[in-house]
């Protein structure tokens, strides 16, 4: 387990020391919510959704964990391709520690990347008890982790060509968020984008969290179901982040 | 027991062959250089060997173990320097030499004490605190190199450990393969470059389009060529310079005359000493001067040549 520890460590150091992206995604989140979220919340009103800053808050840290998660998979491929990955393919641990540490280091960067953002919200929704914190972690985490995997779903795309590879995931990522409950409730929708937007991961992430933090449930889906999605979502793209590392990466010549 | 052991490897990638039935030993505490150009399957073996790519068939064993079974044994007790030193842009060498020594199970005080040292012999030390996306391509693979100088493993594999480092590094960065080998490890480099298989190499392997063509000791391959000497030999031009060129030829032991500019030739010769006197009788009965002669021994490019009938370093293997 030591080893797993370092693993996670010497890839999370570069980037707390100095924690240049850390300042800025914080920096932005608070831009985007006393800035943007404050005026387009004076534009917003609906009796459904109340204070829509509030609403905006937790869809921006939604947005957030998509974004994180996305770069934990492309930083999986770039590693593959930089030949960072067949040096730690070669070190002395099992490959399920292996595993293990690249999920560690992306959930540990996930958390850093989110304390803040989360302390805002929790705050401005006057919602910062422990049962909200940890609910909220718990919901992100498995947004996350189910991201990451979906990404790593599609490296093997990159094997062929990262730059169709770039093209893909920035196509997906522009209609996963936007075909979401993130920046609107679902009831909001046209019956087509509804249909779609049932579709994405996001959707799930984000009403299940609002309903964790005390929004109105009924401009949101069953919480039972977003969990059930959620949680399969994060198994089995991790699942199939395992195989892939087992299987196809050992036989794919990189770099 | 050999050190390493494939039967009939086979790497495939996709529909083309990297390795194609390889059969190849590594004694014990020996240096086995692999020769060959660029896409000759040498990086497919070695990454094989330690565990990163997984065979398509066949047997592979380091120090006696399966590759495929015991996958974690077998990196317990290799260590690889990679053809490319990339991927750690942010980190400092003096980190992740650290990190490599941690991750091999070396104790802290042991491990500081040899980065320092390892750091020093190949001119590092100055650079030990600037980021990786910093140092020079020389300065990377040594870095590269300096993390198996550290862990000396029980089987050390290197990709061509001296590219883009300069002559005198060079020099180090063999002087300290050669201590591994003394210390008890067993090492295995691959290269295209002839004068460091020549420095290195116990035994060397050719390989060619996924196979292995030859194997043995750097003297035994040169002799095993037809022609086992060179004399390069440049004669007084005469009129009748056609008739004494089929008059060398003639000479026993010449197994082909290369005519180079005028009055230059090239000889593949058995023995070069038996050679030489028959010519110059030869060419004082005819009355040519001889202005030069010159023996020398066939190089691992000739050797290369002689079984692939390829050029080592061609600009496409370059």
């Amino acid at each position: 387990m030591r080893n797993v520890i370092r693993l996670v460590w010497f890839d999370l150091k570069p980037e707390i020391k100095p924690p240049v992206w850390i300042l800025i995604e914080w920096f932005t989140f608070t831009i985007q919510l006393f800035i943007y979220g404050a005026i387009i919340s004076q534009l917003v009103k609906a009796q459904a959704i109340g204070n829509y800053q509030q609403f905006y808050a937790v869809g921006f840290i939604v947005m957030m964990t998509f974004e994180i998660g996305s770069h934990a998979g492309r930083s999986f491929v770039e590693h593959a391709h930089e030949g960072r990955l067949p040096y730690l393919l070669s070190l002395p641990i099992s490959r399920s520690k292996l595993f293990l540490a690249i999920t560690l280091q992306g959930g540990a960067e996930l958390a850093i990347m989110l304390t803040v953002p989360l302390f805002i919200t929790l705050t401005l929704l006057g919602n910062l008890t422990a049962f909200s914190v940890v609910a909220a972690i718990a919901s992100l985490f498995c947004l996350g982790f189910g991201v990451a995997g979906l990404m790593l779903g599609l490296s093997f795309i990159a094997f062929k060509s990262s730059d169709m590879y770039s093209a893909i995931v920035t196509g997906l990522s522009t209609v996963i968020i936007r075909f979401s409950t993130v920046l609107y409730p679902l009831m909001f929708l046209p019956q087509g984008y509804a249909l779609v937007a049932t579709l994405s991961p996001l959707t799930y992430g984000a009403d299940l969290v609002r309903f964790l933090l005390g929004f109105d449930p009924s401009i949101l889906l069953n919480p039972m179901y977003a969990v059930a999605v959620l949680t399969a979502l994060a198994v089995s793209t991790l699942g199939l982040g395992a195989f892939l590392l087992q299987r196809l990466v050992e036989g794919v010549k990189s770099g | 027991m050999y050190a390493v052991e494939t039967q009939n490897l086979v790497k495939r990638y996709g529909k083309a062959y990297a390795l194609k039935g390889l059969d190849f030993t590594v004694n014990p505490e020996e240096i086995m250089v692999l020769l060959g150009p660029n896409g000759s399957g040498k990086t497919t073996l070695l990454l094989t060997l330690a565990t990163v790519l997984k065979p398509t068939s066949g047997t592979t064993k380091v120090m006696g173990l399966d590759v495929t079974k015991y996958p974690t044994k077998v990196r317990q007790i290799l260590g690889i320097s990679f053809q490319d030193a990339r991927g750690f842009w942010r980190h400092k060498p003096a980190e992740i030499l650290r990190f490599h020594a941690a991750m091999c199970g070396i104790k802290k005080g042991e491990s500081n004490t040899m980065i320092e040292q390892v750091l020093k012999e190949l001119e590092l030390w100055d650079a030990r605190n600037k980021l990786f996306m910093h140092l020079s391509g020389g300065q990377a693979k040594r870095v590269e190199v300096a993390k198996l100088l550290i862990q000396r493993p029980k089987f050390a594999i290197f990709d061509e450990p001296s590219s883009q480092v300069d002559l005198r590094g060079k020099r180090t960065i063999w002087e300290k393969i050669l201590q591994l080998r003394e210390k008890g490890s067993t090492v295995l480099v691959a290269t295209n470059e002839v004068r460091e298989a020549e420095y290195l190499a116990d035994r060397v392997t050719i390989l060619d389009q996924g196979k292995s063509i030859v194997c043995d000791t750097v003297h035994n391959l040169k002799d095993k060529i037809t022609g086992g000497d060179i004399v390069e030999l440049e004669l007084e031009q005469t009129e009748n310079g056609a008739e004494i060129q089929e008059e060398l030829n003639r000479i026993p032991g010449t197994v082909k005359l290369m005519p180079l500019e005028k009055g230059k030739y090239r000889a593949y010769v058995s023995i070069g000493e038996a050679w030489v006197p028959k010519m110059t009788s030869l060419c004082y009965e005819r009355k040519v001067r001889v202005s030069s002669v010159r023996v020398t021994e066939p190089s691992l490019d000739d050797v290369f040549l002689s079984f692939t009938g390829k050029k080592l370093e061609t600009s496409e293997n370059a």
